[in-house]
């Protein structure tokens, strides 16, 4: 039953004392897409009620002050169309007859299942929809949609406000009223948070997947071009988690552990995230001989890292390299993609400073 | 796009000859890796827009060439057809070029190479970097741009191609190859036409043919210039090769570190197939022959022949035990032949011009040019190409300049990690295979480092031994735990911890690698260690015995000091030390505080050479504390 395309009133109001079992008709009622609220006592059922004008209450008979026959009586004067349904711990005929006297429309006895709970307010809604059009327009809540952010819930909670300043309303009704907004924002938005959490670790998850897919596809699955495809990956993905070598493992056919084994034998190849830039300071022999580890230690010192390691901020990883190839301007760092030689102290200021300030860096 | 037959290669080279004939005018920009990280690229961006300025832009060709191997004066900037050579060029250089030399045909006399007793030296071809060399396979470097075929095919390229395609039978081409005596330039010099033969005879198809430039040497990028300024040539190189073996599959091992070659490889191969030079019925003829690019991924082991196919079938590249060669059951189990880079490259040359032009070239045992990557402390390190049978000493003394700094040369390594020390008393050595073999080195891939007398052969030789544990697969276990012995016992004596009898049991390490690895990283992983040891004992012996490194490089057993008396304040050194180990003020001699210090050595870098204040001492402290601030007495 999708009823959350449709602004409506309230469909239930629950009283009773007993917080499992409000909290459990809620949860069943909500969970069939009746929009219900709870009530901890008579009194506050009553304004509820009266504010909200639902189409059923479920409420329990027994609640210390005003009890649940005081209840029955009174909403009759609140609205005649409203179907009582009475839960009662003493199922006993006693209670259960001045009930239908009051006018309830049916009780359920303690302990009772959810099953039983809905088939008797399916019944009340029927009920209810076969009673006259009511004279006064009852106050609307949209439900949440499922888009819903904190926002969106708070601008709901302004909205309602202003229909309960138009009703004339004010007081203790309005602050218990809002603090059941309040509670019932935060339930929304707190499972609205986990959602989108949820949802972004999916999204990304299938991206990195797509990415496998995408690499795999262009190597036309061949198994020999594993390392190939490992280094695609790395380069576009700067590391290669569990979740992307599982899924190459299994699209390619290849046991996991040839991934590892190639992953962890390869410089090139990184199994933890890396930082935005990646820093390399060449130690091939000709750099070594013109000093690249006094380099090294500058460029070290400066990000406050040694080799191999991320800064915390997730944006230089330092490493050393075997041989870039530039041996005529030993020593060489190699930012990013572009080459540093014989950098001073001053030029790798510059640099740092520039490729945080996300501007083009140059050589001395 | 269309596909070429012999002719109209010939008719191509024929119009692009016509379009660069020699008075047309090009400006040749070098856009080398060595060269861009200089910023030619803006250099060049910079000449486009001076060129459009001055409405030149249709009648002079901006051309952005490989390598020029001038990488210490990069960027690289010829003007042709005058020849004239400009060394260092920044972005700002460009308008002052376009404008005397282009517009008024003068020199810009300030960045010419200028020579040891100052004179300027105006043509490419006279700079003595370029005039001792014999640029065979480098040559085409400076005319092409690497990245159009159009240049290639302009030079003669495919033509050697279109003639064994239409005339020469395989065993020819083998023959030739025989003759000319091209041994394998990766290091090994196992004579490639036998190489070869052994490949086209092996019983088994399908046949493989391999490109290696897995250049894992550190301080050597010849294959890396190779491939970025001259793609096609090692691409006719191969299929020639495989047309011989009868290979209709080949591979290219590259290096990722190589982004730019790795561009240069795939571009020439797309480029190659559009033309139908690769793929099916190349020419014309029946022969059909294509090549994937595959890359590496950073492991030295992964050069050596059986990992490295280990590593194209998509498996971790580590070596395997060679009973059976794998020119003989290779990839897959099947034959494979395998060459490096400058080995592929020599073959167009050697099968256009003749056995005979390259056996011109050379010692009795080895044949025609190798290039390689001269570098540490030289005055012009860069590419090389030199003629074999040229001595060491010559290398350095005329193409390289001599040593840096009018520092004397202690020794000069060649062959990497697998290589050794050649000490100065021995640099009247040929380059020769067997003449450096027998000095206690080897040709290797084309390495060469200088080294001058503040480089101590201790750290040298712990360098590579720690590079190999490093590099090491791991699979045998002399080289796992040998090398991993080795390098803690280094450690040991460069730290001033080195006993009495480290030296013998380093030396029985050294034997039991050689002899029982697995792989020639293993059983060559002693070369540097024992021609160290054999040349330059009483260095290590004075690490062990006094705890001192003669040529203060092991940070361990140095501190650095200011001295007093030269230090002027100025202070540079106190801004630049990265660890504010440095306190002073102005016109006040400057103290270290050696808490602090990391010994990165910047100050002694920065302060200025007519102050020379910052030195190294030995010893981990000075003795004496140095003298409190002194006001600096005012310059006579």
């Amino acid at each position: 039953m999708d009823r959350t395309q449709t602004a409506r009133v309230v469909d239930v109001v629950v009283i009773d004392d007993e917080e499992s079992i409000r909290e459990g008709c809620r949860q069943a009622l909500e969970s069939e897409g009746y929009l219900a609220l709870v009530a901890n006592d008579g009194a506050q059922g009553i304004r509820m009620v009266e504010e909200t004008r639902p189409k059923l209450v479920l409420l329990d008979l027994r609640m210390p002050s005003v009890g649940g026959i005081d209840v029955l009586e009174r909403l009759p004067r609140i609205d005649p169309r409203i179907v009582p349904i009475v839960i009662t711990g003493y199922g006993t005929v006693d209670s259960a007859v001045t009930s239908m006297k009051l006018g309830a429309f049916d009780f359920i006895a303690k302990p009772f299942d959810m099953d039983q709970l809905l088939e008797v307010v399916t019944r009340g809604m029927a009920r209810h929809a076969e009673a006259p059009q009511p004279s006064k327009p009852a106050l609307k809540l949209v439900p949440p949609p499922r888009e819903l952010t904190e926002a969106d819930v708070l601008l709901r909670g302004l909205e309602v406000l202003g229909q309960f300043y138009a009703l004339g309303l004010g007081g203790d009704t309005l602050s218990n009223r809002l603090r059941a907004l309040e509670e019932e924002a935060r339930h929304h938005a707190g499972h609205l948070g986990r959602i989108r959490e949820e949802e972004k670790v999916l999204t990304d998850l299938v991206k990195d997947l797509k990415l496998v897919d995408e690499v795999i596809e262009k190597h036309e699955f061949k198994k020999n071009a594993l390392i190939q495809i490992m280094l695609e990956i790395q380069s576009r993905k700067r590391w290669l988690p569990r979740h992307v070598n599982m899924w190459i493992s299994r699209r390619l056919n290849v046991p996991l552990a040839r991934i590892y084994s190639i992953a962890s034998f390869y410089e090139a190849f990184s199994l933890v995230p890396q930082g935005e830039h990646t820093v390399q300071v060449c130690t091939g022999t000709a750099c070594h001989v013109r000093k690249s580890d006094g380099l090294l230690s500058m460029v070290s010192t400066i990000l406050g890292i040694e080799p191999g390691q991320t800064d915390p901020d997730m944006r230089y990883t330092l490493k050393t390299v075997n041989c870039l190839g530039c041996c005529a301007l030993a020593p060489v760092m190699k930012v990013d993609d572009r080459y540093y030689g014989n950098p001073s102290l001053s030029d790798l200021r510059a640099v740092f400073e520039s490729t945080k300030n996300e501007e083009t860096s140059c050589k001395s | 796009m269309q596909k070429l037959t012999a002719r109209d290669l010939v008719q191509l080279r024929l119009q692009r000859a016509s379009k660069n004939g020699p008075e047309q005018r090009c400006v040749t920009i070098c856009s080398g890796t060595g060269c861009l990280a200089g910023k030619s690229g803006e250099c060049a961006e910079a000449m486009e827009r001076e060129l459009e300025k001055h409405g030149l832009r249709g009648e002079i060709e901006i051309r952005r060439t490989g390598c020029y191997g001038f990488c210490e004066r990069g960027p690289v900037v010829v003007v042709e057809p005058e020849n004239i050579c400009y060394l260092d060029v920044r972005p700002k250089d460009v308008s002052g070029i376009v404008e005397k030399t282009i517009i008024k045909h003068e020199t810009v006399e300030r960045l010419l190479y200028q020579d040891k007793d100052g004179r300027r030296i105006r043509k490419f071809s006279e700079i003595p970097f370029y005039r001792h060399q014999t640029r065979v396979l480098l040559h085409a470097n400076v005319l092409i741009d690497p990245k159009s075929i159009e240049d290639y095919i302009g030079i003669g390229g495919y033509q050697t191609l279109a003639k064994v395609l239409s005339g020469m039978t395989p065993a020819e081409i083998i023959n030739t190859i025989k003759e000319s005596g091209l041994r394998g330039r990766g290091g090994g010099g196992f004579p490639t036409g036998v190489k070869w033969e052994t490949t086209r005879n092996a019983p088994d198809e399908p046949k493989y043919v391999v490109v290696n430039a897995d250049e894992g040497d550190p301080g050597a990028y010849m294959d890396r210039s190779l491939l970025e300024g001259n793609p096609h040539s090692i691409l006719e190189g191969l299929i020639i090769g495989a047309y011989a073996i009868g290979a209709h599959q080949g591979f290219i091992y590259v290096r990722q570190e190589y982004p730019l070659a790795v561009e240069n490889t795939r571009k020439a191969i797309q480029q190659a197939r559009d033309r139908g030079l690769l793929g099916k019925d190349i020419l014309g003829s029946r022969f059909s022959f294509d090549v994937t690019v595959h890359e590496g991924a950073g492991a030295f082991v992964s050069g050596e022949s059986s990992a490295l196919m280990n590593a194209i079938e998509g498996r971790v590249g580590e070596p395997r035990p060679k009973y059976v060669h794998t020119s003989v059951q290779g990839l897959w189990g099947k034959p494979t032949n395998l060459n490096n880079v400058e080995t592929w490259a020599n073959v167009p040359l050697i099968i256009d011009r003749g056995a005979a032009w390259f056996r011109a070239m050379g010692t009795k045992n080895s044949k025609g040019t190798k290039v390689f990557s001269l570098t540490g402390k030289i005055n012009h390190s860069g590419l090389v190409e030199v003629p074999m049978g040229m001595t060491l000493r010559e290398l350095v003394d005329n193409v390289g300049g001599g040593v840096r700094d009018g520092k004397k040369i202690k020794a000069v390594q060649t062959g990497g990690p697998s290589g050794g020390f050649i000490p100065e008393s021995m640099l009247d050595v040929k380059i020769d295979f067997d003449d450096l073999w027998e000095a206690g080195s080897m040709m290797g891939s084309g390495g060469m480092i200088v080294m001058d007398e503040d480089s101590c052969m201790v750290d040298a030789a712990r360098f590579y031994v720690q590079f190999l544990a490093h590099e090491s697969c791991g699979q045998c276990v002399p080289c796992r735990e040998g090398l991993r012995q080795m390098v803690k016992l280094l450690d040991g004596i460069a730290a001033g911890n080195g006993k009495e009898g480290d030296l013998e049991l380093i030396e029985e390490l050294c034997d039991l690698l050689a002899d029982t690895s697995l792989c020639a990283l293993g059983t060559s992983a002693p070369n540097p260690v024992r021609s160290a040891l054999k040349h330059f004992r009483p260095e290590f012996e004075a690490h062990i015995k006094q705890k001192r490194c003669p040529s203060l490089a092991c940070r361990d057993l140095l501190h650095y000091e200011i001295d007093a008396k030269k230090c002027e304040g100025c202070l540079i050194c106190k801004r630049e030390c990265p660890t504010s180990a440095i306190a002073g003020e102005a016109r006040k001699v400057h103290r270290i505080d050696y808490a602090k210090c990391t010994k990165c050595g910047n100050c002694l870098t920065v302060c200025p050479p007519r102050f020379s204040a910052v030195r190294r001492a030995p010893g981990l402290s000075p003795v004496r504390p140095p003298v409190a601030n002194p006001p600096v007495q005012p310059a006579e």
